[in-house]
């Protein structure tokens, strides 16, 4: 089997999470439409760069642009890896927004509640 | 005008560490009020500060909320006017604790924005800039340019903290910001929400006080970083 064809298998899950992760955070209202647009766009963006890498790179060979190996197994792991960590990274980034948000409120409705039992 | 009487106006000052200077304050404004219609009620927002300023507020007759944590200028001015929004407050102000705003300016401009039916009216230092140093001058005017040229919105003094909201404005203006930069904040979260917008001429008293405690030019840079990740993250929706 072809290491892109196992690059794009093995992340096309992944992707197809992340987006799923967006629709259902845009849909309970945790995203607004351009944060929910911005993000299906970037995931989009990476599955397509992830479907084109053999074309691309078999252009680039061919013209002499690249001297390249082609893609190893370890490159498959490494390039998993960090779409795997751009995964996590913005999963934690929203859920840390939304705990920030929280925490400010609640530390607002509290400030005011104590003041008016004082 | 007429109603003026039953029309309950919040005064809000955020304040952190400020108890050195705190009672003069709220007894100045106090003293202005006294001799107008308005139902008012000093509030002041204690940001969670380490010296007696809750305290010596208490004293002055102000009522008090108290920060748990420092959230900086920003937060203790939306808990106040959180505060002003809860308890159907007509008409709120804001000016700092630090003494540099004129009591008189702040009912003036209660006057103008009811007389105008405006929604946010800022004060401006600048338009008349006697009092102030040329370095204040500088900053305050660099920070309402920058300001204008982030979100469009033109105003002189976009770092005045005497500021009078509409009861419209207090129940629909948020920001996200909770420094300093929240003041350009907000000025554009008003324009987006198409608030009626306008500003008024204010005096500066500078003391040594206060000038020790404002803000410096250089903060002035952290603000701008501040602005700009803002606007940026906006365009992606944040």
């Amino acid at each position: 089997m072809s290491r892109y064809l196992i690059l794009v298998l093995f992340n096309a899950p992944l992707i197809l999470v992340a987006i799923m992760g967006s629709v259902v955070d845009y849909k309970t209202r945790k995203y607004s439409k351009n944060k929910f647009i911005a993000q299906i766009a970037f995931w989009l963006i990476v599955f397509i760069a992830l479907l084109s890498a053999k074309p691309i790179y078999d252009f680039l060979f061919t013209n002499s642009l690249t001297q390249t190996e082609p893609l190893s197994l370890f490159d498959v792991i490494e390039i998993s890896g960090i779409i795997f960590s751009l995964f996590l990274i913005g999963r934690s980034r929203t859920k840390i927004e939304t705990l920030e948000r929280r925490v400010q409120d609640l530390h607002q409705e509290i400030s005011i509640k104590l003041s008016n039992d004082d | 005008m007429k109603d003026i009487k039953n029309k309950r106006v919040a005064l809000i000052i955020p304040a952190y560490n400020e108890s050195e200077v705190i009672m003069s304050v709220i007894k100045a404004l106090d003293d202005v009020f006294k001799k107008s219609n308005y139902d008012y009620k000093i509030i002041v927002v204690d940001d969670g500060s380490q010296d007696n300023t809750s305290v010596e507020a208490k004293k002055a007759g102000a009522y008090v909320i108290k920060h748990i944590l420092n959230t900086g200028s920003g937060g203790a001015t939306a808990t106040g006017l959180s505060y002003a929004n809860q308890n159907n407050f007509f008409v709120a102000t804001t000016s700092d604790a630090d003494g540099q705003h004129n009591p008189k300016d702040v009912l003036n401009g209660i006057d103008i924005l009811i007389k105008n039916n405006l929604d946010l009216l800022n004060g401006s230092r600048l338009i008349d800039d006697k009092g102030m140093s040329r370095v204040k001058i500088l900053g305050n005017k660099g920070l309402s340019f920058i300001t204008n040229i982030i979100f469009g919105v033109n105003i002189t003094d976009s770092q005045s903290g005497l500021r009078v909201f509409s009861k419209h404005a207090l129940i629909n203006l948020k920001w996200k910001t909770s420094g300093y930069e929240y003041c350009s904040e907000m000025l554009w979260r008003a324009k987006q929400l198409n608030l009626k917008i306008d500003e008024f001429p204010i005096d500066a008293i500078y003391t040594e006080y206060s000038k020790a405690k404002g803000q410096n030019n250089w903060n002035g840079f952290n603000i701008i970083k501040i602005l700009v990740k803002r606007r940026v993250l906006e365009i992606f929706g944040e």
